[in-house]
């Protein structure tokens, strides 16, 4: 299904605050989510907590989704973090965060953690 | 009991009232969640209070000359180092960076310019009207939150400009219009009231209403009769009689109008459009605040302008400042740097992953004050104070007023601040030559 990811700063999925005060799972509870509006989520046939995958040309990503029904439809939001970075994009030499087209698809895989999504970065530096 | 501002985010509170001994902070009264949170760091578990440098996949605790000397040998080393972040230090720390970058010839710029450092860097050509929290506290009667969402980013600008009572509205909340433009209904439509305005605009589409604005403000009757970008008619005359008809009006700005230039300006349209409004006003005006998240990055613009005549986005060589056309993004893009020396920031966090890969393939050297994904890779990482509780310094907030923060207690292990850091580097590195 096809959707416009924002990448927004809310105050309970704060990655300054997870760095700093948090540990490796709350990091990954708080940050690796994308939210949906609930009839979205229907239609993708997942139910909240479930894994999706998020992806488009720039990459692509693994988070658990969350349902709000203050979000329009066909509209994603992520937490800005590195999970969300896996799919933000440079256009014309500055940073695209907002109104970003995505695919979204329910997956059956594990949402990786930060050390795992910092060797991945690693390995496609090399 | 001592008032001290708070260095959480970029209004800089200037009101918080903290209980210490000098040696710890006992109590903290009247800062939101994320400056209760700020002063937490200070005793957070996480917070690397030691310089450190990798072996391997593991990084080791080092002593401090130690450390200064690797680090000083890899910038002896590079060619083109960059230098970046800048945007949660003191304004003393951003001058002793870029005074670095001069000597090391490398290329320095802040957070500001993917942020909200592009509207300075625009204004230059559209001009801009701007205003204080002082002025908006005092005189706004029409407040507009367009792409911003501060009751999650900087939560108590709504309580300080929209619930406050100042010397010309003294009446407080009830002389005062609030209008939201967002795609979503943010937090900060919670404070929404019913003479107030909630503009559910269509994702992307800013740039639709901002051109009927301005038709608009030329040509009467030009607001097409289906609506335009999800907002109906009568929502829109509204919006243009609050515009053109406020005494005093002040527009946040965030970062839902940075978008990157396509075939049209938003931005650009966005300030032309203020200046069209006032200059129909007749009785009042609309100006701008911006509404950067990091406590300083106000700062360096302004550091940068006046030191060296321009905001952002210095490149240096044979220690002079060289004009050049490449900003940071395009410099990371084409790895045109060899070492990356990152102070109080994120970028591996921050940017797409494709330029955070590119980091990657070169040194990384970090000097913050917490952990993050970028200390987590980093070759070298120094510890610094926070400016704000363990040292002192200027900041910039956001409305471009300068605040002097406060030292409150000493830092654990008495670990030097970012400028101490900086100003140790550069003076190593002009001993020993470079």
């Amino acid at each position: 299904m096809e959707f416009i990811l924002n990448t927004i700063r809310k105050m309970d999925n704060d990655q300054a605050r997870e760095y700093a005060l948090g540990d490796e799972t709350t990091l990954k509870e708080k940050l690796a989510i994308v939210i949906l509006n609930p009839d979205d989520i229907k239609q993708l046939n997942i139910k909240q907590g479930s894994i999706v995958k998020i992806y488009n040309e720039t990459g692509f990503v693994h988070v658990k989704c969350i349902q709000d029904e203050k979000v329009p439809l066909n509209m994603a939001m992520m937490p800005v973090s590195i999970w969300s970075n896996q799919i933000t994009r440079v256009i014309n030499n500055e940073l695209e965060y907002k109104n970003i087209e995505v695919k979204i698809e329910a997956v059956d895989k594990p949402i990786l953690d930060l050390k795992s999504i910092l060797q991945k970065i690693r390995e496609e530096s090399r | 009991m001592k008032r001290v501002p708070c260095s959480g985010c970029s209004l800089l509170c200037d009101d918080i009232i903290v209980r210490s001994d000098g040696i710890f902070i006992d109590e903290v009264v009247g800062a939101c969640i994320k400056g209760k949170e700020h002063f937490d760091q200070v005793t957070a578990k996480n917070r690397q209070t030691s310089p450190m440098h990798r072996e391997g996949n593991n990084m080791k605790k080092i002593e401090w000359d130690q450390c200064y000397n690797e680090v000083t040998e890899l910038i002896k080393k590079s060619k083109k180092p960059l230098l970046y972040g800048f945007s949660t230090v003191s304004c003393e720390a951003q001058l002793e960076g870029i005074q670095l970058a001069e000597k090391i010839n490398g290329h320095i710029d802040s957070n500001s310019s993917i942020c909200q450092g592009k509207v300075i860097e625009r204004s230059k050509l559209e001009g801009l009207t701007l205003t204080t929290i002082g002025e908006v506290i005092n005189k706004a009667d029409l407040i507009i939150l367009w792409g911003a969402n501060p009751a999650e980013s900087i939560p108590r600008l709504l309580n300080k400009t929209v619930f406050s009572r100042g010397k010309f509205r003294m009446t407080g909340r009830e002389i005062k219009t609030l209008i939201i433009v967002d795609p979503v209904q943010t937090a900060s439509f919670g404070v929404i009231g019913v003479r107030d305005l909630s503009l559910m605009i269509d994702p992307g589409k800013d740039i639709d209403l901002i051109r009927v604005l301005k038709d608009e403000c030329c040509t009467a009757d030009s607001i097409p009769s289906e609506g335009v970008a999800g907002i109906d008619t009568d929502d829109l005359k509204r919006l243009l009689l609050h515009l053109t008809g406020a005494e005093y009006g002040v527009i946040f700005m965030g970062q839902g109008l940075l978008r990157p230039k396509n075939d049209y300006e938003t931005l650009k349209e966005f300030l032309e459009l203020i200046e069209m409004i006032n200059s129909k006003q007749k009785k009042g005006r609309i100006a701008l605040i911006t509404m950067g998240g990091h406590y300083n990055m106000t700062g360096f613009d302004h550091v940068a302008l006046a030191n060296y005549g321009q905001t952002g986005n210095l490149n240096f060589r044979n220690n002079q400042l060289e004009v050049t056309e490449k900003n940071t993004i395009q410099k990371i893009s084409s790895e045109d740097f060899d070492l990356s020396i990152i102070v109080g920031t994120d970028p591996i966090s921050h940017l797409p992953a494709n330029l955070s890969s590119k980091l990657m393939k070169h040194p990384i050297i970090v000097i913050d004050n917490k952990k993050s994904a970028t200390g987590e890779i980093a070759d070298l990482f120094l510890p610094s104070a926070i400016t704000g509780i363990e040292c002192e310094g200027l900041a910039y907030r956001l409305d471009h007023v300068p605040i002097e923060l406060q030292k409150i207690i000493n830092p654990p292990n008495n670990i030097p601040s970012d400028e101490e850091i900086l100003r140790e580097l550069l003076k190593r590195l002009k001993d020993g030559g470079s």
